[in-house]
């Protein structure tokens, strides 16, 4: 098993540094607008072009030979100098370190209160299979996969913001963090979040415990007099956990990365989705490349840690090795 | 583990011909030579071979037109293994498989799927020979649309008709394997093997899987198509009945190897090899009279990964060579043997012994109080050895080896049993040889021509 | 059937010397499917090499085709040859799916409500001009219901206390810029059903192929894959994508492409854990023993057998698909030109409290259509693969 973990571990370097490579060919062979746009000014200004294209080149370093930009590339990139914001004027690794806390501040009461809530309530419908609390769970797993989240925020924005002035409309950055103001505003975020994160590990969860509760040693547990909520505990819970633990870190990482970009730019709020939506927007390419690449590398270790807990935990699963 | 076993004294069809090998004139239809199948253990990143599970060692037989040979022996002896590695379903390591005058194994893929018209295979799992997904009609027909013949109509007719040779309606064909019992798809397997019109037809286990009641009809059916069709058969089975029943000459096998081979009643009413009489023993027969021997073959099944040393039986044998200059009563010398291997393997807890005996005495004793005296009495009981040996001499030896496993030294204990008790069916291995009762067989006492044992005499007048 | 007086051909009248020299000739159905494929391909030649450039793909109907065009045509083909035809070939074998399938209602209904989007989706966009800008008729409420009347800025309906009352002439109402809802989200259906469609169709193929290849050849070509497949799942799609749209620009082909060409590990995975216990059967010996190829094994054998798992896990994936193109367009990160229903949704989103349809209409679309995959592939689980559920239904 260590050569297993060994090797996951090697291809998730392999798979990083692949990104890494990826990201820097695309941007090699893209057409620099930037330098287009300068080009064209100084033809507009009567300026040589020419000229101050290769001034230009020789400042950032673009007239270097291609393997000479990728080491030097990759030196920054893994001493964490990953360049300079042009539009916020500040170290892109600035930029992200003052924006994280705000996603933080969602994403963390989201996974929290989805685990749980999601577990409970798919082991609670595992167990009472077939009843109106497993139906009734079972349409509202549904209905949280379904549902396009920042539909639904906007809406529950509107209604709460716009319409009702429970929630303030603009975020505001200077309420403390376990400030009641700051519950305000993360309230809905949150719940919009935790929706579609309970939805999905709910089903799941659901799905592992079934297969424990056929199992024939609940049954005989059953037989013996124990008690429903030793059962669920011991019999049922104690096995199920161990798929379902190894779940939560990959899916909801997954889902949180990619959905933050949607539940920031909707609520307003200055994490690290908006951060990146707005230098998409503002085309400010250093600051791009570094907050799409953390999630990604972020996406590469979630996913690493998930099958290495996967097979630690349980290794009836084989995964890929025959 | 015990032998699996069933027997019905069912009322089987009479074997074809009682000719001997040696008088056929005939070229055989199928001739193998030193078939060999081993399947390497590997371990580590980089499959590095660190042994060999010897599944078929090196075996030899023909198969003439027009008979039925059978090849039975326990599970895992390497019977299956053998049937689909001479007609190349899996790779044989070794040998050569002449089929009608050719060298199979030197056969181009396209050679060997011409090849494939002629032998034809017949599976154990009714449930699983069939994908679920095809029609019957379309599994039959499988074979004829794989080989080439593309016109629909004519594979329709075709299954058609071969569905009513094996007993079951042309309008069956639409149906689907989940809606046949396993004696009517096991018809439809006969089916399927015929469509290519074979020489010849592989019957692996065919009526392992089915009821007691549905097998004689279908072995009843396969006879009938061979005298329709000319066909040859070789059987596979672990069961002695069915082979009875159909065959004209009988292979037995031992852990990848063939120890006997003749015609069925040379080796059913004159068994020479002591694992076949061991086997033939073994079956609870209807006849009141017959107290039969009540052989149970003691000893695990060895390993094809590991086989034993010289001639593989050797560690369940009944009827074991003695030790020269020793003299034992037959059952007993194969119980001290048995000792030496559990000796051997290291598998000998004497502590364990110990505290048998004091939680049988229900005293307040700790298993170190308890003597050695009563320590090897209870071994010799544990091995069923009598606490006394007839023969003087071995008793001393047998007793300093004990006192020497009691008290601690069982490398010495099995030093001294190695060199006194040893026998030479652990180290050289036989050959199969024509005997004097007309098949041929691998055992060293017919090699060294020694008189028959007690067994033998008991299951010959069968 | 045979002829009384004609004796039935049997399998001892086939003359396989004489078989083996001739070729083999196709059954009537391959040579169809060919034909079907090979029309295609033409068009396609047509299309990128002989037509001069900038023409209409045809001229009389004025009908250009792109890509992306082309690969959804690529896309209901291959799902009429792989899906509908064998479905009508196993008649039994469907109408026992479905007798398993119509006993989740809900599924049912959100079967048809699929069918009625994908017909209005197909049908629709060739008869209607994309939804066009039109400021003058901003802000319409979509009919059977008002709005007040300061918000349109010419109310095309009837006026009264104050409330300018929706018209059939736009039933679901228009946008800020005048664009017709009801077409959008027409314009939309079609968007959806090309993005689940076409990288479902993508995933399946790549999925199926490298599962049951490197299940049936084992060694390392499955190691070899497998590794890849690992690898590959790490990947993190949704990012890559970000970065080519913002140094290419956002594109509905590219996206599609990239989802299909990245997202099928986690398929090929199922497929390959499927295929490795039906290898094991025996009718995959007996095959063999016929005489058959891997080739046909893996094709005639293993891939049926692991097409529904196959079918249930890309129908849960559709959605996800379809829910990425939305929140990207949304974000205004998707295809510019194509009218999508998040596109739709962003432009509504600041006139919410008042002109609440345009957010809220698409989003309804959206939602259900989501939702309707999901009962669908559930039911398809229940039906096709019940296993794979954890526990007996």
């Amino acid at each position: 098993m260590a050569t297993y973990i060994l090797r996951r571990v090697a291809w998730a370097v392999v798979a990083s540094v692949i990104v890494l490579t990826l990201t820097f060919l695309l941007l090699y062979f893209t057409p620099d607008t930037q330098l287009a746009e300068l080009q064209f000014q100084a033809a507009q200004a009567g300026d040589d072009p020419e000229a101050i294209g290769a001034a230009y080149e020789s400042y950032h370093g673009y007239d270097q030979p291609i393997h000479v930009q990728y080491i030097e590339y990759m030196g920054n990139m893994l001493s964490l100098d990953w360049g300079w914001s042009e539009t916020r004027s500040q170290p892109v690794t600035t930029a992200i370190a003052e924006a994280i806390p705000y996603s933080m501040m969602y994403a963390v009461p989201s996974v929290l209160i989805s685990s749980v809530l999601g577990v409970a309530i798919g082991l609670y419908s595992a167990t009472n299979q077939y009843t109106r609390g497993d139906y009734a769970a079972t349409f509202f797993a549904f209905f949280g996969l379904s549902i396009p989240d920042f539909w639904f925020g906007i809406v529950l924005f509107v209604l709460f913001s716009g319409m009702l002035g429970w929630v303030p409309i603009i975020f505001d950055t200077t309420a403390a963090t376990f400030s009641l103001e700051n519950l305000a505003q993360f309230i809905l975020p949150i719940v919009v979040l935790t929706l579609s994160s309970i939805a999905s590990l709910m089903r799941y969860s659901r799905a592992e415990a079934l297969e424990y509760v056929e199992a024939e040693f609940v049954k005989t547990a059953k037989a013996k007099g124990v008690g429903d909520w030793r059962v669920l505990t011991r019999h049922i819970f104690r096995p199920a956990s161990v798929p379902i633990a190894t779940i939560l870190v990959g899916d909801l990482l997954g889902i949180i990365l990619v959905s933050s970009y949607l539940i920031e730019v909707v609520f307003g709020i200055p994490g690290l989705g908006t951060l990146s939506f707005e230098a998409i927007m503002n085309q400010d390419t250093s600051l791009v490349m570094g907050t799409v690449l953390l999630p990604a590398f972020l996406t590469i270790i979630g996913n690493l840690a998930q099958d290495i807990a996967y097979t630690i935990l349980d290794p009836r699963i084989e995964y890929g090795d025959s | 583990m015990g032998m699996e076993m069933e027997m019905e004294m069912g009322i089987g069809v009479s074997p074809v011909s009682d000719q001997p090998a040696a008088a056929r004139t005939e070229a055989p239809l199928l001739s193998v030579r030193n078939l060999t199948k081993h399947y390497p253990i590997t371990t580590g990143l980089r499959s590095k071979e660190v042994g060999r599970v010897r599944a078929v060692d090196g075996i030899d037989f023909d198969v003439y037109p027009g008979e039925t040979v059978g090849i039975v022996g326990e599970s895992g002896c390497g019977k299956s293994t053998a049937a689909s590695s001479l007609i190349r379903l899996e790779e044989p390591t070794e040998g050569t498989v002449r089929f009608d005058g050719e060298d199979i194994t030197q056969y181009d893929q396209a050679e060997l799927k011409a090849f494939r018209r002629r032998v034809q295979m017949i599976f154990q799992d009714p449930e699983s020979s069939f994908d679920p997904r095809m029609s019957i009609g379309e599994a039959i027909a499988e074979p004829l649309a794989v080989q080439g013949l593309s016109d629909a109509s004519r594979r329709r007719e075709i299954v058609a008709d071969l569905l009513e040779r094996v007993g079951l309606a042309a309008g069956d064909a639409d149906r689907y394997p989940h809606e046949l019992s396993g004696g009517q798809k096991q018809r439809v397997g006969l089916a399927r093997a015929l469509s290519m019109n074979p020489d010849m037809i592989i019957a692996d286990e065919p009526v392992s899987a089915l009821d007691v009641s549905i097998q004689s009809e279908i072995l009843a059916l396969m006879t009938d198509l061979q005298e329709t069709f000319g066909l040859s058969i070789l059987l596979i089975s672990h069961n002695l009945a069915v082979i009875r029943q159909i065959c004209d000459r009988v292979a037995v096998m031992y852990l990848g190897e063939i120890v006997e081979l003749g015609t069925a009643s040379e080796v059913f009413t004159n068994p020479q090899h002591p694992y076949t009489r061991a086997l033939l023993a073994s079956i609870p027969t209807a006849d009141p009279t017959d107290r039969g021997m009540g052989i149970e073959l003691t000893g695990d099944v060895p390993s094809p990964s590991n086989p034993p040393t010289g001639c593989r039986f050797h560690t369940r044998c009944p009827e074991l060579i003695q030790p020269e200059n020793y003299e034992f009563e037959q059952s007993t010398w194969r119980r001290v043997m048995d000792l030496r291997q559990k000796l051997d393997q290291g598998t000998v807890d004497v502590d364990a012994i110990r505290e048998g005996v004091v939680t049988e005495r229900e005293s307040d004793e700790t298993p170190d109080d308890v003597s050695a005296t009563e320590t090897k009495a209870r071994l010799r009981d544990e091995f069923a050895i009598p606490q006394s040996l007839d023969d003087s001499r071995a008793e001393s030896v047998l007793d300093a080896a004990l006192d020497e496993l009691v008290s601690g030294n069982p490398a010495a204990a099995r030093e001294r049993l190695a060199t006194e008790f040893a026998t030479p069916c652990e180290s050289q291995s036989p050959t199969l040889e024509d005997t004097t009762a007309g098949q041929t067989a691998s055992c060293l006492r017919l090699e060294n021509e020694l008189p028959p044992t007690e067994l033998e005499q008991t299951v010959r007048s069968d | 059937m045979a002829v009384d007086n004609e004796p039935r051909e049997t399998f001892e009248d086939v003359d396989w010397d004489d078989i083996d020299e001739t070729t083999r000739a196709f059954s009537r159905k391959t040579i169809v499917t060919i034909g079907a494929y090979m029309l295609f391909a033409v068009g396609l030649l047509y299309d990128y090499v002989l037509k001069p450039p900038r023409a209409d793909t045809i001229e009389p109907l004025g009908i250009s085709l792109q890509a992306l065009d082309w690969l959804y045509i690529l896309t209901l083909l291959t799902i009429l040859v792989g899906v509908v035809v064998p479905l009508y070939e196993n008649g039994r074998m469907t109408r026992y799916y479905w007798q398993q399938f119509r006993k989740n209602r809900a599924a049912v209904a959100s079967l048809i409500y699929l069918g009625v989007i994908f017909l209005i989706g197909s049908i629709g966009p060739r008869f209607l001009e994309q939804p066009t800008v039109d400021p003058s008729n901003a802000y319409q409420p979509p009919v059977f219901t008002s709005a007040p009347n300061w918000l349109p800025v010419e109310c095309a309906g009837e006026v009264a206390g104050g409330s300018c009352h929706g018209t059939w002439a736009h039933p679901f109402g228009t946008t800020h810029e005048g664009k017709d809802i009801l077409v959008s989200v027409i314009y939309g259906m079609e968007v959806s059903m090309q993005v689940g469609l076409i990288a479902a169709l993508i995933t399946i193929t790549i999925a199926a192929i490298v599962g049951v290849s490197a299940a049936y050849f084992g060694g390392w070509i499955d190691a070899a894959l497998m590794r890849y497949v690992d690898i590959q799942i790490t990947f993190p799609t949704f990012f890559l994508y970000l970065m080519i749209v913002y140094l290419y620009g956002g594109s509905l082909f590219s996206m599609i492409v990239i989802f299909g060409l990245l997202g099928w590990g986690g398929i090929a995975r199922i497929v390959r854990s499927e295929a490795l216990q039906r290898r094991e059967e025996e009718y995959v010996l007996a095959a063999k023993n016929a005489g058959a190829s891997g080739y046909w094994t893996m094709r005639r054998h293993l891939l049926p057998n692991v097409s529904n798992s196959v079918i249930t896990a890309v129908t849960l994936l559709i959605p996800s698909l379809i829910l990425f193109e939305a929140s990207l367009a949304f974000l205004g990160l998707g295809d510019p030109t194509v009218p999508s229903w998040g596109e739709v949704i962003a432009s509504g989103r600041s006139d919410l409290p008042n002109a609440w349809w345009v957010s809220t209409i698409p989003g309804i679309f959206l939602f259900f259509t989501i939702l309707a995959f999901n009962f669908v592939g559930d039911a398809l689980r229940d039906a096709l693969d019940p296993r794979a559920d954890g526990g007996d239904k």
